[in-house]
């Protein structure tokens, strides 16, 4: 089980991996999103922003949410340290994500070329 | 009589039904669009399995082939699986063959050559072809992150596709084919992005899937020419008025609709007479010299080099 702390410092981790990832930026340059991230376990909640290929992290819930991705914070601490690809805990029910597919495609994108 | 059908995820509006001599063999073929409905393509699979010669699988890829590596599409792999019996392919081998060739057949013509800006829309799917374009000399810009996955960064060398591939590869395996590539109705669709339109601009060749072309191509492709395949006279109607110079393609003209490759193929397949594991790129590059097989070209306005 992971705490909310440990969901948080796994969040901050994938934006790091993301923003030194010159690459990556460069692909994500005009994706500006807004990610409300659900910890369904701990009842805490993170939002991830894409700016300009630039990617933050912050505390609490986005007023509104172009994504929304819930699951416990065990769970969601494998996906964004990269330890299980998304497509394992979408497929077996345990991640939820709500969205649209071209944005669902697009974060899922970003961890495959991170981490594969 | 050899009987073959090609079962297409695109839209019933493109099937058409054709008698093809091939050596000594005459072969029926079919092609049958179910408009994207994945649920029935697995029934029309199934019906036909045991029941004619070959099969193809259209709108969807079994396998990829990138720098001879294989990398498995899993709802094709599903798809094909419905079938015990009858041997399905999906025009990735005929592809590899042919399609390097009609570019050297464009390099003789003067059409194509060291310079050359061309556009392939997705180049994973056909790297044989995006092979010959750079052995060509041309500068190529590969958009399959544009065009399939939405992302402006367009890839410029074969490593930078390989690269994707490999880390793209289990993903392949379990995501939806329809949220990479365009199904059903979605293919009649034109959805022009703003972001990628200088792609086309500038390009002198605009090479690869036809669908992918149609979806996201500007109003106007003047002086430009065109590498593809599954035409149709409406097709080529659509490219003349948009200012295109020439259209080629990669499977031969058969009374004015050229084959999807996955159609050609099992066609071939049907009249080889050696079960499918036993049949090589050699066989296709072999059967389809001797048949003369070559795609058609069409010249549509003055060709300006």
């Amino acid at each position: 089980m992971a705490s909310a702390e440990e969901v948080r410092e796994s969040l901050v981790s994938f934006a790091d991996s993301c923003n030194e990832n010159e690459r990556l930026t460069q692909m994500n340059k005009d994706w500006n999103r807004i990610v409300e991230i659900h910890v369904t376990d701990e009842d805490a909640d993170f939002t991830l922003v894409t700016q300009d290929g630039h990617v933050e992290i912050s505390d609490g819930k986005p007023t509104t949410a172009d994504m929304i991705i819930q699951a416990e914070g065990e769970i969601l601490t494998q996906i964004f340290y990269g330890e299980v690809s998304p497509n394992e805990p979408y497929n077996a029910g345990t991640l939820r994500v709500q969205g649209a597919e071209s944005d669902i495609l697009h974060l899922d994108f970003i961890t495959a070329m991170l981490w594969e | 009589m050899k009987h073959v059908v090609s079962i297409s995820l695109g839209s019933v509006t493109g099937d058409f039904e054709r008698d093809l001599q091939i050596g000594p063999e005459m072969v029926h073929l079919v092609r049958e669009g179910v408009d994207g409905d994945m649920d029935r393509a697995r029934q029309r699979v199934r019906e036909l399995d045991g029941h004619i010669d070959a099969l193809g699988l259209g709108g969807i890829d079994i396998f990829l082939y990138v720098a001879g590596k294989q990398f498995v599409i899993g709802d094709g792999q599903r798809l094909a699986a419905e079938a015990t019996k009858t041997p399905v392919v999906d025009g990735s081998g005929l592809k590899d063959t042919l399609e390097r060739e009609t570019v050297r057949s464009l390099v003789d013509r003067g059409l194509i050559g060291p310079g050359t800006k061309v556009l392939m829309v997705s180049a994973m799917d056909r790297f044989g072809m995006a092979e010959a374009f750079v052995e060509a000399g041309c500068e190529c810009v590969f958009g399959d992150l544009m065009f399939n996955l939405g992302i402006d960064y367009p890839f410029t060398t074969l490593k930078e596709l390989e690269e994707l591939a490999e880390k793209y590869r289990s993903r392949l395996l379990t995501v939806p084919f329809h949220m990479l590539y365009p199904t059903g109705s979605k293919q009649l669709e034109r959805k022009p992005d703003v972001r990628f339109q200088k792609y086309y601009d500038q390009a002198d060749v605009i090479a690869g899937d036809r669908h992918l072309i149609h979806r996201h191509k500007p109003d106007r492709l003047d002086n430009k020419g065109i590498l593809t395949t599954t035409t149709r006279p409406d097709t080529i109607e659509e490219y003349r008025a948009a200012g295109v110079s020439w259209v080629a393609t990669t499977t031969p003209d058969m009374d004015g609709v050229s084959g999807g490759t996955n159609l050609m193929e099992a066609a071939l397949v049907a009249v080889l007479n050696k079960p499918l594991s036993q049949i090589t790129r050699s066989d296709y590059a072999e059967w389809s010299n001797v048949l003369g097989w070559h795609g058609s070209f069409h010249t549509l306005a003055p060709i300006i080099l």
